[in-house]
């Protein structure tokens, strides 16, 4: 009997709700810590004054057991804690938990984990269209030999908008203009999370398991496929549905000065009322084919 | 096993007046924690001020653990604040007299 490496990671209970590519680049359990998961800090120099409001307003992630007032710790998929993402209690606002690596094959990469998303349980009714939206992204930039890009792919979960449950995939390709921060003439930024020019994929509705109150999540399977050599989008799935990505762009902008091969991920949520807004995650593969 | 650590900086320039606290913080795996207050700018009485360590059962609701430090009089001082045996949420608050405005930098050490 000849046994494949796919045997093998069927085998290990930590690998085998994943489907990785040929090498695993990072494999984030959240009971083995923070993994490299911290808060996204805007760009500053000289004077934190000089920092994005909406950057300025990240929290710090959390290594939490997902515990609520009324039934006590739900945990994680696995083990004890997941990686939470909260916002701060006000309509509009965002947060962000960020993971920055470089790649060295500029080829296919996969990434896999399990989500799930709550308002905070201040309230005793279910509260689902509290949360705007959760969603994840890709910060990359080619390597210096390459063409000169750096490349934003963003995706989305709009799961409420002005009261209405609206629960559709989305991506994004517009970003603000971006501003030289400082005298030095080594920093800028630019708000790529800014509420504006959010699309929405075609087929993209999916109604996700949300449960019956506040304080009962249910984890959900998501996989997104890229592809770093034309640094374009390929597939995502999201527990039994599949969507094309192929004519789906991402934010697209000359190359910075210091950036070359770059390949962060970042998670983030945004809150639709003045309530707390949680999403967590519990274990990220990351896999490239090579 | 080496025992986990974490920096948490859980406030960063913002401006303090009145009452204000720190954003909820989930760190049950932690044994102990140290809150360091840091003022980037303090402007009036902020000397007079107090910081209180508060812990939650689940989060929303706060009480004061009994861990307190006279806010810094000055930027660039740090008020040191120790708590172990804190459960799952830890937050810090303070009060600050009529005209003090504090933008602090507050910094949570925590360890398994």
């Amino acid at each position: 009997m000849t046994v494949t490496l796919q045997d093998l990671r069927l085998a290990d209970p930590r690998l085998s709700r994943f489907d990785p590519m040929r090498r695993i680049v990072c494999f984030d359990d959240f009971d083995r810590g923070y993994c490299g998961w911290t808060q996204l800090v805007g760009n500053y120099e000289h004077t934190l004054d000089s920092m994005t409001a909406s950057y300025a307003a990240h929290t710090h992630p959390q290594l939490a057991t997902v515990s609520h007032w009324d039934a006590g710790t739900h945990g994680g998929v696995d083990g004890t804690y997941a990686l939470k993402i909260a916002t701060r209690p006000k309509r509009g606002i965002r947060s962000t938990a960020i993971k920055r690596l470089t790649f060295r094959e500029a080829g296919p990469i996969r990434l896999e984990f399990y989500f799930t998303f709550k308002p905070e349980a201040t309230e005793l009714r279910l509260s689902e269209t509290d949360v705007r939206s959760v969603g994840f992204l890709y910060d990359l930039q080619t390597g210096y030999e390459q063409n000169g890009l750096r490349v934003m792919p963003h995706i989305r979960f709009l799961n409420a908008e002005d009261g209405k449950h609206v629960q559709r995939w989305q991506y994004k390709d517009e970003t603000t203009a971006v501003r030289e921060i400082g005298t030095e003439g080594k920093t800028a930024t630019h708000d790529h999370l800014a509420p504006f020019g959010w699309k929405d994929i075609p087929g993209g509705e999916q109604k996700l398991c949300y449960n019956e109150i506040p304080t009962k999540i249910n984890w959900h399977y998501m996989r997104f496929d890229f592809d770093l050599a034309t640094m374009r989008m390929i597939e995502m799935q999201c527990n039994d549905r599949r969507y094309d990505l192929a004519g789906i762009p991402s934010i697209v902008m000359p190359a910075m000065r210091n950036l070359w091969c770059m390949l962060n991920l970042v998670f983030f949520a945004e809150a639709e009322t003045d309530k707390r807004v949680f999403l967590y995650i519990d274990s990220v593969c990351l896999s490239g084919e090579f | 096993m080496l025992r986990e650590s974490h920096t948490a900086v859980v406030a960063r320039n913002e401006r303090w007046q009145g009452e204000a606290a720190t954003e909820p913080f989930e760190a049950g795996w932690a044994s102990e924690a140290i809150f360091f207050l840091r003022a980037l700018a303090a402007e009036g009485p902020t000397g007079e001020g107090r910081a209180h360590v508060q812990i939650s059962p689940d989060g929303m609701r706060w009480i004061d653990e009994g861990t307190a430090a006279p806010v810094p009089d000055a930027a660039e001082g740090i008020a040191v604040l120790r708590v172990a045996h804190f459960g799952a949420w830890l937050r810090l608050r303070v009060t600050l007299p009529a005209g003090a405005t504090l933008t602090p930098l507050v910094t949570l050490s925590l360890k398994a």
